[in-house]
């Protein structure tokens, strides 16, 4: 049986599928027993397809054609993939160590949400900068940006409620979070806490009792720093990627999954370290 | 195995640490019944007649360290004087200390009960204080809670137990390679101050024996760490009972009286100290 993981890729004025063939070489490295999906309706370059057990196309036509901002597909991952089940992560992520185990754990679930991340120190994030309408509506604190699901009941329909907020996510938002949009475009985590409320699934859908899987979560107003910040959070902390694939973020060695969450993180550099250590 | 507490005193223009070693001791005898040692560059024979009722050992040594420091010690809010610190070989406590399961303390660590006998009835190999209690309204938590903003977790040599093992000596031998280094890990570890501190050291050599991840080479001491900052003044200690005036936050000058019974506690205060050991 295959470990498999899925991105959505659409490339703006940013190259989003860049990022997923390094997060798709990142998981070569450390997981042997995986299958990669990329769901994407731009070109992969040549050297990068190998990475790939599937390029599928993105389904129906593209939703954010008119869009920077490019969320409006996402719910099409459910209908798109060549799997039974499958783990979606962000394309911003890197996979630093075999999460075989976790995998596991989430073969207990038909759809399983992140509901707690961590600092680049390993610390529980609490803060809630980024995430007001969560604390202030009670909405289940869901990442979208490590989720699983198998192809069932359960997660058919959440990803039906998914598309129907997301297509109509103004209204939506003002419903159930407050009667008041707080933000200029949607956002897939608080679409898919809204629809965890409205199918009142939490419970089935997340454990807060377990520390994994989750990822580490570089947004930098959540690291739990004191001082006034620069926008990124490499004004503050150095990247530190050594040959055999240790990634250290200021002091700290990191494990698990990291989401880099930064575009500039991604520098040729660290492209042709994985790059040689593939053997691309 | 033998066990037994280890002070270290070097006195300075100002300050008579060997005072605070043998008032310590003798609490440690009351309180703990303990043997206690002293390493010293004094001539405690000479100067204190009846130090063989006191100290276990004296060790003496020619010099407490090259690495003189000089920093602020106030007395109370209003007054300060800029004077020598002799702190840099806690590091050699594994070589110099007689005993096989070592209590090693600061000599303003005051001690009035027995819970770090607990010490020695448990397996794990180091222990310190990572939390510390402050007895006013001090906010330690951005000065003790990591070594700075961005860096690691903020562990307290003040007082520290240690168990003789091959990772201890490790550990030990890193804390020494640190001090020797002292301005590269403090350009690494991302910390202002050029004085050295054994708190740093510690924290960040736990960081490293830790893989540069959370970890648990060191795990917590018994009890909590009382302490009282050097702006605070201590005004008598009667048995086991502390009387001492706390500054108020944001009151320059200004103190609330409080009272303290049956807790070690941090007297950072060294000139209050000193006048309440003489009028003992």
């Amino acid at each position: 049986m295959t470990n498999n993981f899925t991105m959505l890729a659409q490339n703006s004025t940013f190259d989003y599928v860049r990022q997923a063939c390094l997060a798709a070489m990142s998981i070569r490295a450390t997981n042997k027993n995986a299958s990669i999906c990329l769901i994407t309706n731009d070109p992969v370059p040549t050297k990068y397809k190998q990475l790939f057990d599937y390029v599928v196309d993105i389904p129906w036509g593209d939703h954010a054609d008119e869009f920077d901002w490019k969320i409006h597909n996402r719910w099409k991952i459910y209908h798109a993939i060549p799997y039974d089940e499958t783990v979606v992560i962000d394309t911003d992520m890197l996979i630093l160590d075999d999460i075989s185990s976790w995998f596991d754990f989430l073969r207990n679930y038909d759809l399983f949400f992140t509901s707690k991340v961590y600092t680049y120190r390993g610390e529980e994030v609490t803060s809630d900068y980024y995430r007001k309408a969560f604390t202030k509506y009670n909405l289940p604190n869901l990442y979208c940006g490590f989720h699983w699901f198998k192809k069932a009941d359960l997660p058919h329909e959440f990803y039906k409620w998914l598309e129907m907020i997301t297509n109509n996510w103004q209204q939506f938002y003002k419903h159930h979070a407050g009667g008041k949009v707080f933000q200029k475009t949607a956002s897939m985590d608080v679409s898919a806490a809204i629809t965890a409320n409205i199918m009142d699934c939490t419970n089935l859908i997340t454990n807060p009792n377990v520390k994994y899987p989750s990822f580490v979560h570089m947004k930098p107003r959540i690291q739990d720093w004191n001082m006034n910040i620069g926008m990124l959070w490499q004004d503050r902390v150095g990247t530190y990627l050594s040959d055999d694939l240790t990634l250290r973020i200021g002091n700290y060695t990191q494990n698990g999954i990291f989401h880099y969450t930064e575009k500039n993180f991604l520098t040729p550099r660290i492209m042709k370290i994985y790059e040689k250590h593939l053997g691309i | 195995m033998s066990k037994g507490v280890l002070l270290f005193a070097s006195n300075n223009s100002h300050i008579n640490y060997v005072k605070q070693a043998y008032f310590l001791a003798k609490r440690i005898s009351k309180y703990m019944s303990l043997p206690t040692s002293v390493v010293t560059d004094v001539d405690i024979k000479e100067k204190y007649p009846d130090w063989y009722e006191v100290f276990d050992h004296v060790i003496p040594v020619t010099s407490m360290s090259s690495a003189y420091n000089n920093k602020s010690y106030h007395d109370g809010s209003l007054a300060k004087r800029v004077l020598s610190f002799n702190n840099g070989n806690r590091g050699c406590a594994y070589d110099l200390t007689p005993y096989d399961e070592t209590l090693v303390m600061d000599t303003d660590y005051i001690i009035s009960n027995d819970i770090l006998n607990q010490c020695f009835a448990q397996q794990k190999d180091l222990l310190l204080y990572k939390d510390a209690v402050h007895l006013g309204q001090y906010d330690g938590t951005t000065e003790f809670k990591k070594i700075s903003d961005t860096s690691v977790d903020f562990y307290w040599a003040t007082v520290f137990f240690f168990r003789k093992t091959y990772l201890t000596k490790i550990f030990f031998d890193l804390v020494n390679h640190i001090k020797e280094n002292y301005l590269h890990y403090r350009s690494v570890y991302q910390f202002s101050s050029t004085v050295y501190r054994n708190d740093f050291a510690f924290s960040i050599a736990i960081h490293i024996m830790n893989g540069y991840t959370k970890g648990t080479f060191a795990n917590p001491l018994p009890g909590k760490k009382f302490y009282s900052i050097d702006r605070d003044i201590l005004l008598e200690i009667n048995d086991d009972e502390f009387t001492l005036l706390v500054e108020k936050p944001n009151h320059l000058g200004e103190y609330i009286g409080t009272k303290v019974k049956g807790s070690n506690v941090h007297i950072m205060n060294k000139f209050s100290l000193e006048r309440v050991i003489n009028d003992q």
